[in-house]
């Protein structure tokens, strides 16, 4: 029960994140926006880093350097958010972000790419991501 | 409209990728340090390539509202409450949970019209459309789908 609350509560701030930033960037412009807010989280992040105990730095060097390079994707998540956002709405946005972000994890899960264990294509993963098509469609027309 | 979905397209399949190479950092150093390397490298391309584009307009701060400050919490919310999650469900539930959360709440948002948004007026179609789509991300999570064991291991 308290990890379905959880749960329902993290998608919640997603979503409310994303019409925050869209909010914000009417005022100060996209760019200012994506890095304040980041900046931000970075601080707090790092200040309960320090607060917890189990700190492992070294470990860094067990990471290969690409991976390490994921946070930059941010700034284009952000951005990318905001302008479909205020072009398309926040419910449109979400549909066809959650539809692109399932669809290609499925595409590398099953071609075992970036070190992952092969999962085949199964037919409820097709129905699924044709449903979330089908269902964008019958918002849109 | 087409400009729209592919900056949504062009998000979804970003966190599609960063959650994957996050995943693998996550394993070594722990969820906190890698919220903040990860924020903190969004932070910094998000700085440069402004600074490419607008120059230094990026250090004028004069529209800032006071709560504008306070909006990158949110990111450490939704941190906190997704490992949390994922930490007593496993993440095939605790995901599927959150998708249908965020979609719930973008149509909430949209109905109302909150935070100065454009209103999207609700219709019927709308909740059916995101049923549809709760049910597809259902379907997709809960399928079973089976491990290919011939060839390479992680």
């Amino acid at each position: 029960m308290k990890g379905s609350l959880f749960a329902f509560l993290g998608g919640a701030f997603i979503t409310f994140q994303g019409v925050a930033n869209s909010r914000i960037s009417q005022d100060i412009g996209t760019w200012k926006t994506a890095t304040i807010t980041q900046s931000i989280g970075f601080l707090m992040a790092f200040l309960i880093l320090l607060l917890i105990r189990n700190r492992n730095w070294r470990q860094f060097k067990q990471v290969k350097p690409l991976y390490l390079t994921g946070g930059t994707f941010g700034a284009i998540v952000v951005f990318s958010n905001i302008v479909a956002i205020h072009h398309i709405g926040v419910t449109l946005t979400i549909a066809a972000l959650l539809i692109a972000q399932l669809s290609l994890t499925f595409i590398i899960d099953s071609k075992g790419w970036f070190g992952g264990v092969e999962q085949k294509m199964e037919l409820p993963q097709f129905i699924g991501i044709g449903m979330m098509v089908i269902g964008v469609l019958i918002m849109k027309f | 409209m087409v400009l729209g979905l592919l900056m949504a397209i062009t998000a979804g399949s970003l966190v599609s990728l960063q959650n994957i190479f996050n995943s693998k950092v996550n394993v070594y150093v722990g969820s906190w340090t890698t919220t903040t390397l990860v924020l903190g490298l969004g932070a910094l391309a998000s700085f440069m390539i402004g600074f490419i584009f607008e120059g230094k307009s990026m250090f004028n701060l004069s529209n800032m509202e006071i709560w504008y400050w306070f909006s990158g919490l949110i990111g450490i919310g939704v941190v906190t409450c997704l490992v949390q999650a994922i930490k007593r469900l496993g993440s095939t539930y605790a995901i599927s949970i959150a998708m249908t959360s965020q979609l719930g709440f973008a149509l909430l948002l949209d109905s109302f019209g909150w935070l100065g948004l454009e209103k999207v007026p609700f219709t019927p179609k709308q909740l059916i459309g995101v049923l549809v789509i709760v049910g597809g991300i259902i379907v997709f999570k809960l399928g079973k789908r089976k491990e290919h064991h011939s060839s390479k291991a992680s």
